[in-house]
């Protein structure tokens, strides 16, 4: 019956989904045997302790990384191997960094732009014009004719986010936005990533922010050893987690 | 001679030579830097083939004499049947080696730049030559303004190859070459276009100077 629907853009496809998806780096094994889907307006997060594979399942999903074996379908597309088309169906996901990754000589509304005008073939007139809108969603829109080192890196990041937004995106991958910054600044940050989820934006967020997870979250998937162990609702996950592992994780955290 | 005798003999001729050189350097510049950016680009591209070419480039015109260069098109290319005048083989071996440096300092600004900014590019849909056009080549340019302007100067000193052979009009050192033949010009002779040549330099490290506060990437 699925296939029926495939290419429809109708809402009981996912907006990602991978289908038994491996990846090896050399003779480390990745990603084993990885299945997941985000629906439409849905706020997957993903935690598990370092070196589990959350970064590479998220630079699979926009083929920053090539996959061994298995699908990535984006709304029931699968994603080609190379070249123009593969350009074409990455920028409908977009892409937010640990570290940020501002084009350095450009100025924040040129980073802005660039991929509206560019991609999208917008007018300068009219990507500007929403750029300054997306600028002022995010709280940097006064900073707009400075260039990404003069920023804080939240103030950055939040551009980074204004960056992805531009481009109308099925849904936002975020990888531990927020684990490069001062503490100071990871609540606005994560205030402007809540907000979007409020707006229904679909997204998959890396991240080791437990409380944005408990209150953000449609669901929580628990990585390790490069296999989802548990996907669960936040509230069953935090307060009844079934593995030990989830279990011995949680505690970790909770020592810091 | 003396300055004044050399100066009031030989003063205008000093001047077309300055003006040639000057000529020869901005062509000789002007090409090396158009190679140097294509071979660049061929340096990063996914083709295997065109890296493989484009190091070959490099390595090549990087270790290879200017004066052999010029000969070898002076002398070898009329039996290929391909007959160049002077100013064209001088013109070309100066432009040939530099863009092989050009290329090395471009790679250079362009290992500043890091992966990051280049998988925000791919994330955002930019293809390859969108990558290059608008993140690598700017930042690689800005980035290396100062040995591009170095490089200038190396080609202006590189320009006088053209002494080697009987060029007309002639540069600065082909002048000083003809005047010590024809008369005693000595020392002086040569530090007329020796002078020359400072000046120049001097004014394009200024310009380069100016060039790299106004561009340079604050990171
Ligand atoms: N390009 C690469 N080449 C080889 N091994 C890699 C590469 N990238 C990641 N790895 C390895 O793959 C494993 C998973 O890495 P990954 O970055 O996905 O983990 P992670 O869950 O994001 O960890 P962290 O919480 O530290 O960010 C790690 O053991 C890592 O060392
Ligand atoms: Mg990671």
């Amino acid at each position: 019956m699925p296939e029926k629907t495939i290419g429809t853009g109708s809402n009981d496809i996912p907006v990602i989904q991978l289908k038994h998806v491996d990846k090896h780096f050399g003779s480390l094994h990745v990603l084993k045997d990885i299945s997941l889907s985000v629906k439409k307006g849905e706020v997957v997060v993903i935690i598990g302790p370092s070196g589990s594979g959350k970064s590479t399942l998220c630079r699979t999903i926009n083929r920053l990384e090539t996959i061994d074996s298995g699908e990535i379908l984006i709304e029931g597309v699968k994603m080609p191997q190379e070249g123009k088309e593969l350009a074409r169906l990455r920028a409908q996901i977009g892409m937010v960094f640990q570290s940020f990754n501002l084009f350095a000589h450009k100025t924040i509304i040129d980073n802005v732009i660039l991929g509206p005008m560019d991609v999208l073939h917008k007018s300068r007139k009219e990507a500007k014009e929403e750029a300054m809108q997306l600028l002022k969603r995010v709280g940097v829109d006064s900073q707009a004719e400075k260039v990404p080192a003069q920023l804080s890196g939240g103030q950055q990041q939040r551009v980074a986010i204004a960056r992805s937004l531009a481009m109308h995106p099925k849904a936002i991958l975020f990888d531990e936005p927020t684990s490069a910054l001062d503490p100071e600044m990871i609540g606005e940050v994560l205030d402007v990533m809540t907000e979007l989820a409020r707006e229904g934006m679909t997204m998959l967020v890396v991240t080791h922010e437990m409380n944005f997870a408990r209150r953000v979250a449609s669901r929580v998937i628990f990585m390790d050893g490069g296999s989802i162990i548990e996907e669960n609702t936040p509230d069953e996950f935090f307060s009844h987690p079934k593995s030990q592992r989830a279990q011995d994780f949680l505690n970790s955290i909770k020592d810091h | 001679m003396g300055i004044k005798e050399l100066l009031s003999q030989y003063g205008d001729q000093y001047i077309s030579a300055l003006f040639t050189t000057w000529k020869l350097t901005f062509f000789a510049f002007a090409i090396a830097f158009v190679i140097g950016v294509i071979v660049t680009v061929m340096r990063i591209s996914p083709v295997k083939p065109l890296r493989i070419f484009a190091e070959f480039y490099v390595q090549i015109f990087r270790n290879i004499p200017g004066a052999s260069l010029l000969m070898v098109l002076v002398y070898a290319l009329p039996y290929l049947d391909v007959l160049l005048s002077y100013f064209t083989c001088v013109l070309i071996a100066a432009s040939l080696i530099p863009a092989a440096f050009c290329s090395e300092y471009l790679m250079a600004g362009i290992n500043t730049i890091g992966t990051g900014q280049i998988e925000a590019a791919r994330s955002l849909g930019l293809t390859f030559m969108q990558i290059i056009r608008r993140v690598v080549i700017p930042q690689a340019l800005r980035s290396s303004v100062l040995p591009l302007t170095n490089l200038l100067v190396a080609t202006m000193l590189t320009t006088a190859l053209a002494s080697q052979v009987p060029m007309n009009p002639r540069d600065l050192t082909g002048l000083v070459a003809h005047i010590n033949t024809h008369a005693v010009g000595g020392v002086t002779a040569f530090l007329i276009s020796a002078l020359m040549y400072c000046a120049t330099a001097v004014v394009i490290g200024q310009i380069g100077n100016r060039i790299d506060r106004k561009v340079r990437i604050l990171r």
